[in-house]
């Protein structure tokens, strides 16, 4: 079922994409993605085109690390590759989601600032860049956190940073023409990883009782919600 | 094995507790008293916030331990990626269940938004975060042995100010009986219907993201989901919420979930024991009113 699934941009990489469009004044900003579901050629030419998405919406140029060492590969293989990609390019900045929406882990900026040994900043939901120094507010559960960071820096956002712009039109079509550069391992001086130890996947079987109240007036449809909840002994 | 535990707490010392040995780092005093009774505490003087600080700690001490366990929050998921990648290790997060096979660890967690269930077999050493809840037994207690460390700090970052958030004094994990509010309320002084309703059950009020994050109708601690909080309560009643993955992901442990939408088609009916097709508007203080009288 997960090979038939299409791949789609994580929602949060483009409150991070804005963020970089944002700050990256005269500069070039990059989009970098790692490929890491099979098949490796058919979602090759998938990525591809939502790394267009991205470019679409303002950065110059992107980088897609396809490597069939990759596929299924730990999340530290992740982190070693596009930290390779971020000294090829030589960014000082690199912005990232605050985790991926499908599974919610957000280990890998942290580990790329590792593998980097940069400063890093996590679950930014504001931030700005001041006197060679970017000052921000870290959104943890029961408090913010006021900080800042000396760049280079790996910062990872939150949705509520900004509002993603969507593209024009025109900006589309330009973007079809900007560079999208695949790179495999060998090619960033990394070899094939040990894959990530995945001994099953089993889909979670919904338990509930899916009784659905339909008939009647609102009324009606009280007592009887009422009536299940008190069986329940819920209330 | 042996395993350290990084930011201690009950559940977390538990389910170290059934790898093997084990030991706890403590920055600063609260942390301390939180590891008692584990038979080793390594002890850090300074800010338990700083990322930095710890990360030097737990680097310094890993070595002698083949699993970090840690309750699962922003912090220990930022400190997790860190050190694990540092030490070559896999990082499994929200795990909901912990085995040692054969000198490896085998952990369960919920993936592709709680679609699925992921069996993983970690290497070691391995860092695991825990899913709240999962791991309630009682630690077994000792005298602690309190070992000082005084780390090189790496500083990830510099901390110039807390600000607590806005709250609406709500532990709404903690709550029995959630009655929770998404898109279907049109203003914000509708939400009276769900703090009544609540009021009536004896139970707090939650929402879905939108209104929390966007409409910032309630404080975000009454948001429900995988970037809010997740909840365990006896019943959780959705009004005007739609279902989406990372909402239902977020109250996946609750005991009975019951919806109210117009929509037949949401998806949250999917996920719900009971499910009301009908306006709130019209339902809500019929349910109110007979709520009150049940509980009279």
């Amino acid at each position: 079922m997960v090979e038939e699934t299409p791949l789609k941009i994580n929602d949060i990489d483009r409150n991070a994409v804005e963020e970089a469009l944002k700050l990256k004044g005269g500069d070039k900003a990059y989009a970098v993605s790692v490929l890491k579901w099979p098949p490796l050629q058919r979602r090759v030419q998938e990525a591809e085109n939502l790394l267009r998405e991205a470019l679409a919406m303002g950065l110059d140029e992107a980088y897609l690390v396809a490597d069939e060492g990759l596929l299924g590969a730990d999340q530290a293989a992740t982190a070693k590759a596009i930290a390779a990609v971020v000294k090829k390019v030589g960014a000082d900045l690199v912005l990232a989601a605050e985790a991926s929406i499908d599974n919610y882990t957000g280990e890998v900026p942290p580990r790329v600032a590792a593998e980097l040994g940069w400063p890093l900043l996590t679950y930014v939901r504001e931030m700005k860049a001041e006197g060679g120094k970017v000052v921000a507010k870290r959104d943890l559960e029961d408090s913010v956190e006021v900080v800042e960071v000396q760049p280079p820096a790996v910062i990872s956002v939150t949705r509520e940073i900004n509002q993603p712009r969507i593209p024009t039109l025109l900006a589309i079509r330009a973007a079809m023409k900007k560079p999208v550069n695949k790179l495999g391992l060998a090619e960033l001086g990394l070899g094939p990883e040990p894959r990530a130890e995945l001994a099953e996947l089993r889909p979670v079987v919904i338990q509930r009782k899916r009784v659905i109240i339909k008939d009647g007036t609102p009324e009606e449809k009280a007592d009887k919600l009422l009536q299940y909840l008190r069986q329940e002994g819920v209330i | 094995m042996k395993a350290l535990v990084v930011y201690p707490n009950k559940e977390a010392l538990y389910a170290a507790s059934t790898i093997g040995e084990y030991a706890a780092l403590a920055v600063g005093d609260a942390e301390l008293k939180a590891a008692e009774g584990a038979p080793v505490v390594y002890l850090i003087k300074g800010d338990p916030r700083d990322l930095g600080l710890r990360a030097s700690a737990v680097l310094q001490t890993a070595k002698e331990y083949d699993v970090i366990v840690m309750p699962s929050h922003k912090d220990s998921k930022t400190l997790g990626g860190y050190v694990a990648q540092r030490l070559g290790a896999p990082f499994a997060t929200d795990v909901v269940s912990i085995k040692p096979e054969g000198g490896k660890l085998t952990v369960e967690r919920y993936v592709f938004g709680n679609k699925a269930v992921a069996v993983l077999r970690l290497s070691v050493p391995a860092v695991l975060s825990i899913a709240p809840g999962k791991f309630m037994g009682e630690p077994p207690r000792a005298q602690s042995k309190v070992v000082e460390l005084s780390p090189q700090a790496a500083q990830l970052f510099r901390i110039s100010g807390v600000e607590p958030k806005a709250s609406g004094g709500v532990k709404i994990e903690e709550a029995e009986i959630i009655v929770s509010a998404g898109r279907g309320f049109k203003k914000k002084e509708d939400l009276a219907l769900a703090f009544d309703l609540a009021k009536a059950f004896g139970g707090q009020v939650g929402c879905s993201r939108p209104i929390a994050a966007d409409l910032k109708w309630l404080s975000e601690d009454h948001w429900v989901g995988l970037s809010g909080h997740k909840v365990r309560p006896k019943l959780y009643l959705a009004i005007g919420i739609s279902g989406q993955p990372q909402h239902i992901a977020g109250i996946l442990d609750s005991r009975i979930i019951a919806a109210i939408n117009s929509d037949p088609s949401a998806p949250i009916f999917q996920y719900a024991d009971y499910g009301v097709v009908e306006d709130l508007y019209k339902i809500v203080p019929i349910l109110i009113k007979k709520v009150g009288e049940l509980r009279r």
